[in-house]
């Protein structure tokens, strides 16, 4: 496929998906939570995508669930990237005992599951669900220091930098308008691909059961349909559409950081035919 | 006036067998108010590390560093920093010597805007007269290095040093990555400005021709530390040392001249075969 639609296509995807969790309460026919007719009723010109086991409608749901879904992709994303790319440019520009020691860390806390240890914190603590946004960012932000460090550590020996810092710069100044500039496109890939990984996890959080409850997310949504045998009941209406939302914004995502990653570093391209 | 002192800087690689480098193994020379020294000897002999070693861009561990009487050595960070515009550096490689994002307008006002010298208006008009003054024009102000040749790169590199008009300045080959006819216009460039500027130059070239027309006095560099040194026409004309003797072979008759490392003294001693010009003892 040409790179440019691929482009194009994917973030045609993610700004609909923006818009539609933007404008949820004027696309939403009801309120996702309310009673609306009858219990697992299939679709009709009332309810697009017919009711769950409690009378609720799905499409609605549907609808709302963009909200926690882009919300903890994005919000994960953002503070795992801004945390990443901070300690990536510290580390790799100082170098030395301070790098020594935010890799020997690094190296013990990537050995730490990430899924897991959201599972256990989130079932002791039941966090509302930016918290949960919050604690997956700071335990996604590992491997992004790692990916900024390697890019610094180039940076930070180049002419222009010891040239800079003999014109007499600070360290602060030097990072923020020589080593920052470097490093953005390559956290900006990051950012969506975090991104992804990150409405993921929070879509199987949700499958589990343990997110935030008060919130209506596809996870819960699919969790709900497959425990109440949607399933062997051909109930497709309540199983398919969350899978099908998740699965399109999960592969748009997936795309957009394939295609951004391309532009900025075009020796990848022969290894991902 | 730069005086330096035994100066020693070393690396160490390696975490549990640790080996040390040392890149400059206590090296002693000065520099009259407005000479050239040239600094001249093969590749990894130290000669960059010297360089910046002397600006501190590499911490140096041990020995004196006097710069027009401030003992840079001694100097706190902060103090450092303050310094810093009486002593720059130009590289070998003009192209990454400028941050490939800034436009050259940006490059060349960077050192006037981190001192802080002058309004917005007054650096501006700082900047179009100092790529006048290398020889560009304010069209090439919006460019950005990949617009420019390696020569014109050269140019706002040296525009962007001059703006801060430094006392002394510390050359790393800044012509060698260019061809023979934009080397002359940078060389007669550098020199002009030198002059008109008054500044002391550490030039370090691996080219003796280059190193002859550039310098008045050159130091002699193998294996970090100063072999000989003198006045230039003493020097490459009348070598006594082995090892220049050989450079200077080399440099007329092509690369043909033994290759076996010259033996060194474990603790060299230097003598004064002429006035001025000094050469370490050999075993």
């Amino acid at each position: 496929m040409h790179k440019k639609i691929v482009l194009a296509a994917s973030l045609g995807i993610v700004f609909a998906y923006c818009a539609v969790a933007l404008l949820a309460p004027v696309i939403a026919p009801y309120d996702p939570h309310a009673i609306t007719g009858a219990p697992l009723s299939p679709p009709d010109r009332d309810h697009l995508l017919g009711t769950n086991d409690l009378a609720q409608d799905i499409f609605s749901g549907l609808i709302w669930g963009t909200r926690a879904t882009l919300l903890l992709g994005f919000v994960g994303a953002a503070i795992a990237v801004t945390v990443g790319t901070a300690a990536g440019i510290v580390s790799g520009y100082y170098g030395g005992l301070i790098d020594e020691a935010v890799m020997r860390l690094l190296d013990v806390a990537m050995t730490i599951p990430i899924f897991p240890l959201l599972l256990i914190l989130t079932t002791f603590f039941r966090p509302g669900i930016y918290l949960i946004a919050v604690l997956m960012g700071l335990l996604g932000s590992f491997q992004g220091v790692r990916l900024i460090r390697s890019q610094v550590l180039s940076l930070a020996v180049a002419d222009f930098v010891v040239g800079t810092r003999a014109l007499g710069a600070g360290d602060g100044y030097i990072m923020a308008r020589h080593i920052l500039p470097g490093v953005l496109p390559l956290a900006g890939v990051k950012f969506v691909t975090s991104a992804q990984h990150f409405m993921l996890i929070g879509i199987g959080l949700g499958f589990l059961g343990i997110t935030d409850p008060s919130v209506v997310d596809w996870g819960q949504m699919i969790n709900r349909a497959s425990q109440n045998g949607a399933m062997i009941l051909g109930l497709w209406w309540w199983l398919i559409p969350p899978g099908l939302a998740v699965t399109l914004i999960s592969l748009a995502l997936a795309w957009l950081g394939y295609a951004c990653e391309d532009e900025i570093n075009p020796r990848l391209r022969v290894m991902r035919v | 006036m730069i005086e330096v002192t035994d100066l020693e800087t070393c690396f160490s690689t390696g975490f549990i067998r640790r080996r040390v480098v040392r890149a400059v193994d206590g090296v002693s020379f000065r520099i009259e108010e407005g000479e050239t020294l040239g600094l001249v000897g093969e590749s990894g002999c130290g000669k960059t590390t010297l360089g910046r070693s002397i600006l501190r861009l590499v911490e140096p561990d041990r020995g004196r560093i006097v710069v027009d009487g401030t003992d840079v050595t001694a100097l706190s960070r902060s103090e450092l920093r303050c310094f810093r515009p009486r002593m720059q550096m130009i590289f070998q490689d003009a192209y990454t010597s400028l941050n490939p994002r800034m436009r050259v307008r940006e490059s060349v006002a960077e050192p006037l805007k981190i001192h802080r010298m002058g309004s917005r208006t007054d650096i501006d008009r700082r900047v179009r007269e100092l790529i006048e003054e290398v020889g560009l024009n304010e069209e090439h102000l919006n460019r950005r290095p990949y617009e420019l040749s390696g020569g014109q790169n050269q140019r706002v590199v040296l525009a962007r040093v001059l703006a801060l008009k430094p006392r002394f300045l510390v050359a790393d080959e800044p012509t060698s990555a260019l061809d023979v006819s934009v080397q002359a216009q940078i060389l007669n460039l550098i020199r002009d400005l030198g002059h008109d500027y008054r500044m002391t130059c550490l030039y370090i070239s691996h080219d003796l021709g280059v190193t002859r027309a550039m310098s008045s006095r050159v130091a002699v560099m193998l294996e970090g530390r100063i072999v000989e040194i003198g006045r230039t026409a003493d020097v490459l004309d009348r070598p006594s040392h082995p090892y220049t003797r050989r450079l200077v072979d080399a440099s007329l008759t092509g690369p043909c001249a033994s290759l076996e490392r010259l033996p060194l003294p474990a603790a060299p001693t230097t003598v004064e075969v002429r006035s001025g010009h000094w050469v370490e003892e050999t075993v």
